[in-house]
């Protein structure tokens, strides 16, 4: 392969490892347990400028033209860990606010104004997070040790982002297959039934929610490290739909469903068609593709709402045949078993 | 102090805005149960249509009257074509909170895929000003307020006086019992959507009347605050979401020009979180949930 080919690949599987990761994560919280988390993104953004606050030296350095909290210089998995804390302790924040007791529109409401805010305020306050210009020249991680060539470099980064990929399926799968998993798919199917049986529906939302948060942040902190810059315009608030039309195309409630959407959303049909020629008035390209974005939602959820991967029906007893009487008879989508 | 006045001045401005965007949002929510955040792109796209009318020559008041037909018409169409079959279909509550966020990004994408993200003007100038008490108004900020007055006033009497009032009140309430009672609830959502709708074109309108420029982003950034306004006044109460307008209007331009300018849908955020916290009356799931949604 040419280097340029070659840095190409590297790219998109270092993209499809971060996005598969969020998916997963997305899936975790909206899949299985039923949160609209319209803020995803925000959690996404602030593991990533954790992790590059502290993989930068202090901010003094290189003549202090950009300004940040932090700048600790950490050795490469610490950012990360410390944007999986972070990611969690945010999550927790706005989770306690966010998953009270309300409908799901209104937590949706909640929860995309809570992205919105994170957005004003990171751009605004230019003190704390560079405002609007971002943050850039974080190094790559392990550089300095490895000495290696970019292209080289890049392959080293794609084993490190699978692996971690890997780990986070390995991680997820054991969650949604273990009786946890269980009782947060009850909550996403009737809270008021989970609430009977004796479960902490509030609580059970919050762990789905917070784990997600630290999951999602690691997912940023993987690619800030790799494209060594951060700014508020990256991560705005309507990438948050881009990953939720992946899990609805993939599959909600279904991991693989999740790595597959990762595959073919934001992968095949963001990344991969930036290279396309440009054509028409600048930006047409871009509209087009958040057209089709918002087509593909409403399209599947029309068509096949399950996704390509249906999440597995699971049958633990007798089923009782569904009473929800005031839909009708389709309300249900009819998932093919196994 | 002197700071403060002039943002008040504004403030209301603000608030008559919101007022009309956020009764015709909270009457829609209210009694169709379909979360519709494509509302803001619907006022954005009648602010296009708008600028259309004007840029063929023809003056503002057509302008404004071909927004509101359009907003009404568009949201009617929306709701026929788009949702009602969903919900036919079985799409449940989250599935259409995320359906309409698709028609949301569908609309604003649209509309930059037609018009760029170039900025566009109503009107060249707008018009003498004039002071009243302690603060200065255009002539067209006048209007606006004025606008928004009868628009209101308009909402109220349809709530408090005619049979269709009424009948959209009683469907919010209990569509079943409404049902139950004789009311033809189908059609009286098809009219809340026109209505709602008018107000939402409306809304757009007089939005991008009382800036210097706007994009195809300019109503999305008004979602916020219209939630937020719809949310403190109580979901399908027209009445207190001007109050709530009143109240929002006012503080997020105070803060605005005390704190800093992109600071005002953060006040609207804050007051939003505050509500939530504090006074959630009227969207406890318990209550919220027994309405399904209606077709």
């Amino acid at each position: 392969m040419s280097s340029a080919v070659q840095f190409y690949v590297t790219i998109l599987l270092i993209y499809l490892g971060v996005d598969a990761i969020a998916c997963l994560a997305l899936n975790l919280q909206f899949g299985v347990t039923g949160l609209v988390n319209f803020g995803f993104i925000l959690f996404q953004a602030a593991g990533a400028y954790t992790a590059a606050v502290l993989t930068l030296g202090p901010s003094s350095a290189n003549g202090g033209y950009q300004q940040y909290i932090g700048g600790a210089s950490l050795p490469f998995p610490l950012p990360l860990l410390a944007a999986a804390i972070v990611g969690a302790l945010l999550s927790l924040l706005v989770g306690l606010v966010g998953l009270r007791r309300l409908r799901t529109d209104y937590q949706a409401i909640v929860l995309l104004a809570v992205s919105l805010i994170g957005a004003t305020i990171a751009t605004n306050q230019v003190g704390l997070f560079n405002g609007a210009s971002g943050l850039s020249l974080v190094p790559h991680p392990l550089a300095d040790v490895l000495n290696l060539d970019p292209i080289s470099y890049a392959w080293v980064y794609v084993a490190i982002t699978m692996a971690l990929f890997l780990l986070t399926w390995l991680l997820v799968h054991r969650i949604t297959s273990s009786p946890l998993g269980r009782t947060l798919r009850s909550v996403r199917e009737s809270e008021a039934v989970a609430a009977s049986v004796g479960k902490n529906v509030i609580r059970l939302k919050l762990t789905a929610y917070v784990l997600g948060g630290a999951i999602a942040a690691v997912s940023g902190a993987l690619l800030v490290e790799f494209i060594t810059a951060w700014s508020p315009s990256s991560w705005l608030p309507a990438e948050t739909f881009v990953y939720f039309a992946a899990v609805i195309v993939g599959g909600a409630g279904n991991n693989l469903g999740a790595i597959v959407g990762a595959a073919l959303v934001p992968v095949a049909f963001i990344e991969a068609s930036q290279y396309i020629p440009a054509f028409g008035r600048p930006g047409l390209i871009e509209s087009v593709q958040w057209i089709v974005i918002g087509l593909l939602i409403a399209v599947f959820l029309w068509v096949r709402p399950a996704g390509i991967f249906p999440e597995r029906r699971r049958r633990y007893a007798k089923p009782h045949p569904a009473g929800d009487g005031a839909q009708t008879p389709q309300s249900e989508p009819v998932l093919p078993s196994g | 102090m002197s700071i403060v006045l002039p943002a008040i001045g504004f403030g209301l401005i603000t608030a008559s805005i919101l007022a009309i965007a956020a009764v015709g949002f909270t009457l829609q929510f209210g009694a169709t149960n379909v979360l519709n955040l494509a509302y803001a792109d619907t006022m954005t796209a009648a602010a296009f249509i708008a600028y259309m009318v004007t840029h063929a020559g023809l003056s503002i008041w057509i302008a404004l009257i071909a927004g509101t037909v359009f907003g009404a018409v568009a949201s009617y169409a929306l709701n026929r074509f788009v949702y009602v079959p969903y919900v036919r279909r079985g799409t449940k509550l989250f599935g259409m909170v995320i359906l309409t966020i698709a028609v949301s990004i569908i609309v604003q994408f649209g509309l930059m895929a037609i018009y760029g993200s170039d900025f566009y003007n109503l009107q060249s100038s707008s018009g003498s000003s004039f002071k009243i008490g302690p603060f200065i108004f255009t002539a067209i900020q006048i209007a606006i307020i004025l606008i928004a007055v009868v628009a209101m006033l308009a909402v109220h009497l349809l709530l408090t006086y005619t049979k269709l009032g009424k009948a959209m009140r009683a469907t919010a309430n209990d569509p079943d019992l409404a049902r139950d009672c004789g009311i033809n609830t189908d059609r009286v959502i098809d009219l809340v959507w026109l209505v709602s709708g008018a107000l939402c074109g409306l809304a757009g309108v007089v939005l991008v009347m009382n800036v210097t420029g706007f994009d195809v982003t300019t109503g999305n950034g008004f979602l916020i605050p219209i939630l937020a306004v719809a949310i403190l006044g109580g979901i399908g109460q027209a009445r207190g979401a001007m109050l709530g307008a009143l109240v929002i209007g006012i503080a997020s331009e105070v803060a605005g020009a005390v704190i800093s300018p992109g600071y005002k849908t953060v006040v609207a955020f804050v007051i939003l979180v505050l509500v939530l916290l504090f006074r959630p009356q009227g969207i406890l799931s318990e209550v919220a949930t027994q309405k399904e949604l209606a077709a």
